[in-house]
């Protein structure tokens, strides 16, 4: 799959903080990227340096196969959507005419307006003030605004912040929609596990500036697999016996692990353990769940 | 990319009444520069150059850098609030084009204002009955007046951009101002845009004060309007959006 968006090495310090270690982030094309993190773990510094908003202390940034440096970072904005932290506006300015001087800025149609404002479903408020709008309206503009001259690449940093719950939901839904629609390809940042699960196809875990996982959606979920935990008489024996007859199992805290828990597996995992004369005295069936490996990836306690 | 820019700050002013602002504060040294004249007619010359020695002793000394300056933050606060460096800063347009194109708008309200000032010395005098012909070295006051004013919109701008305060680049434009009128006094008056603004006008004299000096006028207020040009555009470069 080709990638968007690649960085290597990507640092960047404020004063002697380390904000963003050598960061190698790959973003496939087309995918919805979500890049998650507790609050200042470096996600919207990340971004920002993404956009050129932020000057990197070392590392490079590729985007759509071109590295980003003064020389190519307007050619390369052309081509990027961003809503970063909160939305921008002028806010004596109605959002029609907040989003006729990004059209103009980014040379793009007018008729360009009245798609974004269909996608984000604001026909109705675009004669209104923005300073009157609420801060989900506010949101919706702004990624109205971020969406004017159809970019290939969408930068969200934590879109859904101070929404309501119905705010939430609806937003999601329009980005799960966009790549779809749109065929672009979005990195979205967030610091809650729950909305990446909800919207992401791959993900990325920061952690005090270090990307700590980055792998597809469903990669994160085998991790989330059930477990089967078997206490036996003879543990190593067991192991052995499991082992040698091809199935999946590892030893962990004094207990035998099946990696494969589908009915099949398990009944032949135990006729084999007892037709080999092992006693088994426990068998325990445990669920890692995603909070349980963000905890273990991060040592911290993950927002829901 | 220019005219984008240009046409993007037009629309970003839509509803603002900075056009009144610039229509209202000339009003003020017109007036006080009116009484002055009239109460000073026992030390002064009747006529239209004296008359103009008086609006502009308030004009160029005390209001016209500081409303240049009040214009200048005004564009430069529609940037610093509400997130829209972001915006600013990602949209694909060049940061000299983005620098050149408010110094544009700044110029255009200030070419208004001093097309202002130019009018209300002429209606002030006709109300007041001054006699003789209209001198037409006004005009070209007035004139080099303007081409100042773009070494103090620079300035203004550089200072809007880099303080994210409204009112602190305002009060620097008043102090500089004030400041100035003791460094012309002192001959040095090459050394402040804000003073170039005075010498440019004439203020509160009667004889050509860049008698002689027109060139070396020109070239320095261009010289302080492309260094605050360059200064805004490295600092743009350099800038970091922090998180």
């Amino acid at each position: 799959m080709k990638t968007i968006v690649e960085t290597e090495a990507l640092t960047k310090r404020y004063s002697r903080k380390t904000v963003v270690n050598e960061l190698d982030m790959k973003v496939p094309q087309g995918c919805i990227y979500g890049f998650l993190g507790p609050n200042g773990a470096g996600k919207s510094t990340t971004l920002k340096m993404l956009l050129g908003l932020t000057h990197p202390l070392q590392g490079s940034i590729q985007i759509f196969g071109k590295s980003l440096n003064p020389k190519n970072r307007l050619e390369i904005l052309k081509d990027i959507g961003s809503l970063i932290e909160s939305p921008s506006y002028y806010g004596h300015l109605t959002g029609r005419e907040n989003l006729e001087i990004v059209c103009t800025l980014k040379g793009a149609p007018t008729p360009e307006i009245d798609r974004v404002l269909a996608l984000v479903r604001m026909e109705q408020q675009q004669h209104k003030k923005a300073s009157h709008y609420s801060l989900g309206m506010k949101q919706r503009l702004g990624l109205a605004a971020a969406l004017l001259g159809q970019p290939r690449l969408l930068l969200l940093d934590e879109p859904t912040n101070g929404l309501d719950p119905a705010g939430i939901q609806e937003m999601r839904e329009l980005i799960c929609s966009l790549p779809a629609k749109t065929g672009m390809t979005i990195l979205v940042s967030s610091h809650l596990l729950s909305e990446i699960d909800q919207m992401a196809t791959h993900v990325g875990i920061i952690h005090k500036g270090e990307l700590i996982f980055q792998d597809s959606l469903s990669a994160l979920h085998q991790h989330s697999r059930s477990r089967l935990h078997l206490t036996c008489t003879d543990n190593a024996a067991a192991l052995s016996e499991l082992t040698r007859n091809s199935v999946p199992a590892s030893e962990e805290n004094e207990k035998i692990i099946l990696h494969d828990t589908d009915d099949h597996s398990v009944t032949r995992a135990i006729r084999l353990l007892v037709y080999a004369g092992i006693g088994i005295l426990r068998v325990e069936e445990t669920q890692v769940s995603l909070e349980d490996i963000f905890l273990h990836l991060t040592g911290k306690k993950v927002s829901l | 990319m220019l005219i984008r820019c240009m046409q993007s700050e037009n629309k970003k002013l839509k509803h603002s009444i900075l056009w009144l602002a610039c229509f209202i504060i000339p009003l003020i040294p017109a007036i006080m520069g009116t009484f002055n004249y009239l109460g000073n007619l026992a030390f002064l010359t009747p006529g239209w150059h004296n008359l103009w020695t008086q609006e502009t002793l308030f004009y160029a000394n005390f209001f016209g850098a500081p409303l240049m300056g009040l214009c200048c933050a005004y564009l430069w606060r529609l940037e610093h609030r509400n997130h829209n460096w972001n915006a600013l800063m990602t949209a694909p347009v060049p940061v000299w084009a983005t620098v050149l194109s408010k110094l544009m708008v700044a110029l255009r309200f200030f070419i208004m204002t001093q097309l202002w000032v130019g009018t209300l010395f002429l209606v002030t005098g006709k109300c007041i009955g001054v006699d003789g012909p209209v001198p037409m070295e006004i005009l070209g006051y007035l004139l080099r007046g303007t081409l100042a004013g773009a070494a103090v919109a620079t300035l203004q701008l550089f200072l809007s951009m880099v303080i994210p305060s409204f009112t602190l680049p305002v009060i620097l434009a008043f102090i500089g101002s004030v400041g100035s009128i003791y460094i012309t006094a002192k001959g040095l008056g090459f050394l402040s845009p804000y003073a170039l603004l005075m010498l440019g006008m004439n203020a509160n004299h009667a004889q050509d004060m860049l008698k002689g000096q027109l060139l070396s006028f020109l070239a320095t207020a261009a010289g302080f309007a492309l260094l605050f040009y360059l200064l805004s555009i490295a600092w743009l470069r350099k800038k970091d959006i922090r998180a």
